[in-house]
């Protein structure tokens, strides 16, 4: 049966079991992995996906369920556990689906892969890494190409079809010299396109040289306030902290975001600018569609500093009377700035190069305490030698508020792109 | 639960290969009330077969989102042909690991599914009484999550069975706000091994728990920064669990020995004081059932009990059946996988800090300056065992009594460092099964120990 015939059944019995409101997407997808462990070519892994999910309104109450029984019986199941779900709610206007937004196929990357070229485009990174690199041990590499198709339709008349695929290269390393060794180290690009060695792609070739540069790290003797250097991999993650923590539904809705009142405020410093942009050429598979059923939109929720939006789904946005924001991926693009990272570095007296953070997600107050992971001490405005058993704290807010410059280069890796940002104020303790 | 298709399919299995198919089914149902709004009302279910061929270190494997016999005979042909095609790309020729003897285990458990109108009721219960016994919250949320596996495995080899692992909790996460305006939250987890009805057929039962838990709370708006530092502080049970599990038990997955973690040139060697015995047990503790038991893993083999440290010595590893011929030990039942579409790889099942001879009230008596830590919201650990834990919920020990609750805060070290400085260990053992370990895959894990006087850092402001 092809994926059409099956979005057209469960329409037919979503429109037989149920007499209000509903959404739902079927899908089908393919997987081809080439797992290496310590370089070499352990497990080939296929998966054969199927899928299909269902959101059902009785009046102002929902349920959804979801489940890869894609057979009629599997999606009467699947619809009957929708419904039952959504009699067992409250009430609750504040739910609802997008309005109609029309009809539309998305295709994008790849849809017919070239597997010989992909593995031996692993195959080159492995030879170039234990070339150049020969202190790295790539501990573990994932190759994939991943393929799928989807249809989403709504009672208001929406239907989308989405088409898609995309190789995905990642490593786990780390670093010996005899009976040195280094923490582990992660990275990983998306691509559409195979005409790029992977080495010189996204931040590998950075992290096998931090890597094998960290194998006699040290730790910070006492403790300063200094500038912290986050690289593009923990600016990232810094600044998915401080959309969880200030601007997103739940902390909206419930009232403890410390930015509940200042959409049009300066609240960062202002040579910041964050966006969401899945429409923007370096990132490879972008949102097309959120989950409630907007076609996706670029935004902007930071820009030079100024707060622009909370970034609510349509459920937040009736919840709390504020606009809704059409987008609910992650495709993060941060404006570069105008000095170089080198000129970043030179202009740090005392501080650390964050290339990760072990720590978890703050509490609502915004304070962060964590582990430096793979960085490296500024003494200076030079490099003075990789760390370990290093502390940072902050607060998020505070952190942003203070930026002391952003890098004019940026990485792209596929899924973002992020320059290095420097931030002062952070509190760096050793033993 | 699932029936068995797949059962008679042994016969397709291709010599001179080892060969285990597996059909599984996971579960999902979810509930979330924030502040009183129904904000999600999800189930959902993902049912599958999958086969994993091992042709002397190169390893096929393939999976099919259907459960039919005829799902069955296709991921046989592709897991197979993938071990063949991988295998002329790779130099690997390792001999297949010996059986270590064959049979059936028997079914452990049911599964038992409630309708979500009782989910959400329990869920509405809960919130109504948060919500009128503490007026004083600025926010809450109450959470009903469950997920079960149900597997059917055979293996060319080794073991066949059919197991299932229930869980389900409760979670209820409170918010309140300090008297400058900043906002404090605490979060407990109930439930455990099993489905609703086990637990939650009496929601009172769950009252005083919710009631600590409002009291730390309200502790904690009071709450000072730590002082940072070196500091001798005694970890409650649970922080013990997330050290057994984060920071020892990750370094002992013999996938991550060979890959250069610490517990390679560590075996044999003292790395805890003699006070400090860890296992990561099966399916029983101390003559009962362990949170998540662990009957018959993915390759077929049949789970006993991995010590990991014995009288502050690194004795073992956990192993699949390939690193346990390398290192020279027995593979004991860890090569597992979350999904049908998901690989077995080595977990941990039930791992923990056995408990020694002092009472939790000698351990913080014994302390004239220090911190007492009981819970984490979060914990990470790296290959050389450096760990990092964020405390959610402690106070300050000052001349052996409690005093202050603590704000937020972060405890680091490396482990086998940390753990000679052990020099205090309770009698008694709190366990928590809620979690997930993630490492390629989400797992459902159980860690547990003892309360444990140490010397740790911990971060201040």
């Amino acid at each position: 049966m092809t994926l059409k015939a099956t979005a057209e059944m469960m329409d037919r019995i979503l429109r037989e079991e149920t007499p209000g409101k509903y959404s739902y997407t079927v899908s089908e997808s393919e997987k081809q992995e080439l797992n290496i462990e310590n370089g070499e070519f352990k497990l080939l892994r296929t998966v054969f996906g199927s899928g299909a999910s269902a959101r059902v309104f009785l009046g102002t109450k929902t349920g959804s369920a979801s489940g890869n029984d894609i057979t009629e019986e599997g999606l009467r199941k699947l619809v009957g556990e929708a419904t039952a779900a959504a009699e067992s709610a409250g009430e609750d206007p504040c739910h609802d689906i997008a309005p109609n937004q029309g009809k539309d196929v998305f295709i994008q990357g790849v849809t017919e892969p070239d597997m010989d070229r992909f593995i031996e485009r692993i195959r080159e990174f492995l030879d170039t890494a234990a070339k150049e690199y020969p202190k790295v041990r790539i501990m573990y590499a994932m190759g994939s190409f991943d393929r799928w198709n989807r249809i989403t339709r709504n009672t208001n008349g929406t239907e989308f079809e989405f088409h898609g695929g995309r190789y995905s290269f990642s490593v786990e390393i780390c670093a010996s010299d005899g009976e040195k060794t280094t923490g582990l180290d992660y990275t990983g690009v998306i691509t559409a396109k195979l005409d790029t060695p992977f080495m010189e792609t996204g931040d590998l070739r950075r992290h096998l040289e931090d890597i094998t540069n960290s194998i006699d790290a040290k730790p910070i003797e006492g403790k300063f306030e200094g500038t912290v250097i986050l690289t593009p991999g923990s600016a990232a993650n810094f600044i998915e902290m401080l959309v969880n923590n200030y601007i997103s539904d739940g902390v909206i809705i419930n009232g403890t975001s410390q930015w509940l009142d200042k959409v049009g405020e300066q609240v960062a410093g202002e040579q910041l600018t964050v966006s969401l942009n899945p429409y923007d050429e370096r990132i490879v598979i972008g949102e097309r569609a959120t989950g409630s059923g907007f076609r996706t939109e670029d935004v902007t929720l930071i820009d030079k500093g100024v707060l622009k939006t909370h970034r609510l789904s349509l459920y937040g946005s009736n919840k709390t009377g504020r606009p809704v924001v059409k987008n609910t991926g992650f495709d993060l693009v941060v404006g570069n700035g105008e000095k170089t990272l080198a000129e970043l570095i030179a202009s740090v007296d005392r501080g650390l190069i964050l290339g990760g953070f072990s720590g978890g997600q703050p509490g609502a107050n915004g304070e962060f305490s964590g582990v430096a992971k793979n960085s490296f001490l500024i003494e200076k405005g030079k490099i003075a030698g990789a760390v370990t058993e290093t502390m940072v704290n902050g607060n998020l807010g505070e952190a942003f508020r203070r930026i002391r410059g952003i890098s004019r280069e940026v990485l792209c890796d596929g899924g973002s792109v992020v320059p290095w940002i420097a931030v002062d104020g952070i509190v760096i303790s050793g033993k | 639960m699932l029936h068995d298709v797949i059962g008679n399919k042994i016969s397709l299995f291709s010599d001179g290969v080892q060969t285990v198919l597996r059909g599984q089914e996971n579960r999902n149902r979810r509930v979330v009330l924030l502040k009183g709004n129904l904000v999600q009302n999800s189930r959902s279910e993902a049912r599958g077969i999958n086969a994993r061929v091992n042709d002397h270190g190169t390893f096929g494997f393939a999976s099919i989102a259907e459960y039919t016999p005829e799902a069955a005979e296709k991921v046989i042909r592709a897991a197979t042909e993938n071990a063949g095609a991988l295998r002329r790309h790779s130099g690997r020729n390792v001999p297949l690991p010996p059986s270590k003897g064959t049979g059936t285990i028997p079914l452990n458990a049911a599964i038992t599914d409630a309708p979500q109108k009782e989910l959400i009721a329990l869920c509405r219960t809960i919130d109504g009484y948060i919500e009128t016994t503490y007026p004083d919250l600025t926010s809450r949320t109450v959470v009903y999550s469950e997920d079960s596996q149900d597997r059917i495995v055979c293996a060319s080899d080794a073991f066949c069975g059919h197991l299932v692992t229930p869980r389900c909790y409760v979670y209820v996460m409170m918010s309140a706000e300090t008297k400058d305006g900043v906002p404090v939250e605490l979060f407990k987890a109930f439930g455990g091994f099993g489905s609703f009805y086990d637990h939650f057929q009496e929601p009172e039962k769950l009252y005083p728990g919710i009631d600590l838990l409002h009291k730390q709370l309200m502790d904690k708006k009071e709450g000072v920064y730590a002082e940072a530092g070196y500091r001798t502080v005694v970890l409650g049970g649970l922080m013990g669990g997330m050290l057994a599990h984060e920071a020892v038990g990750h370094t002992v997955e013999a996938d991550l020995v060979r890959g250069g973690s610490v517990a390679g040139p560590n075996l044999h060697r003292r790395v805890g004081s003699e006070l400090v015995n860890m296992v990561d047990f099966a399916h029983s503790y101390a003559g009962g059932a362990a949170p998540l038991p662990v009957f018959l893993d993915d390759e077929g083999t049949k789970a006993e009990d991995a010590v990991l440290i014995s009288g502050g010595i690194l004795t073992g590893y956990m192993n699949d059946r390939e690193s346990a011929e390398e290192y020279g030990m027995t593979p004991a039942g860890n090569a597992r996988g979350w999904t049908f579409s998901d690989e077995p790889i080595i977990r941990m099942r039930n791992t923990c800090i056995l408990p020694g001879k002092n009472t939790v009230e000698e351990l913080i008596a014994s302390v004239d300056d220090g911190y007492y830590l009981i819970n984490s919201g979060n914990g990470e650990a790296d290959l050389t065992g450096e760990f990092m834990f964020g405390v959610t919920c402690g106070y300050e020990i000052k001349n052996g009594k409690l005093g202050r609750a603590l704000l937020d805060t972060t405890v680091t070290g490396v482990a086998f460092e940390m753990l000679k400085t052990v020099d205090m260990v309770s009698d008694t053992v709190e366990w928590s099964s809620s979690g997930f370990c993630g490492k390629k895959q989400p797992m459902a894990v159980g860690m547990g120990g003892p309360h444990m006087r140490c010397k740790i850092m911990i971060g201040g402001r």
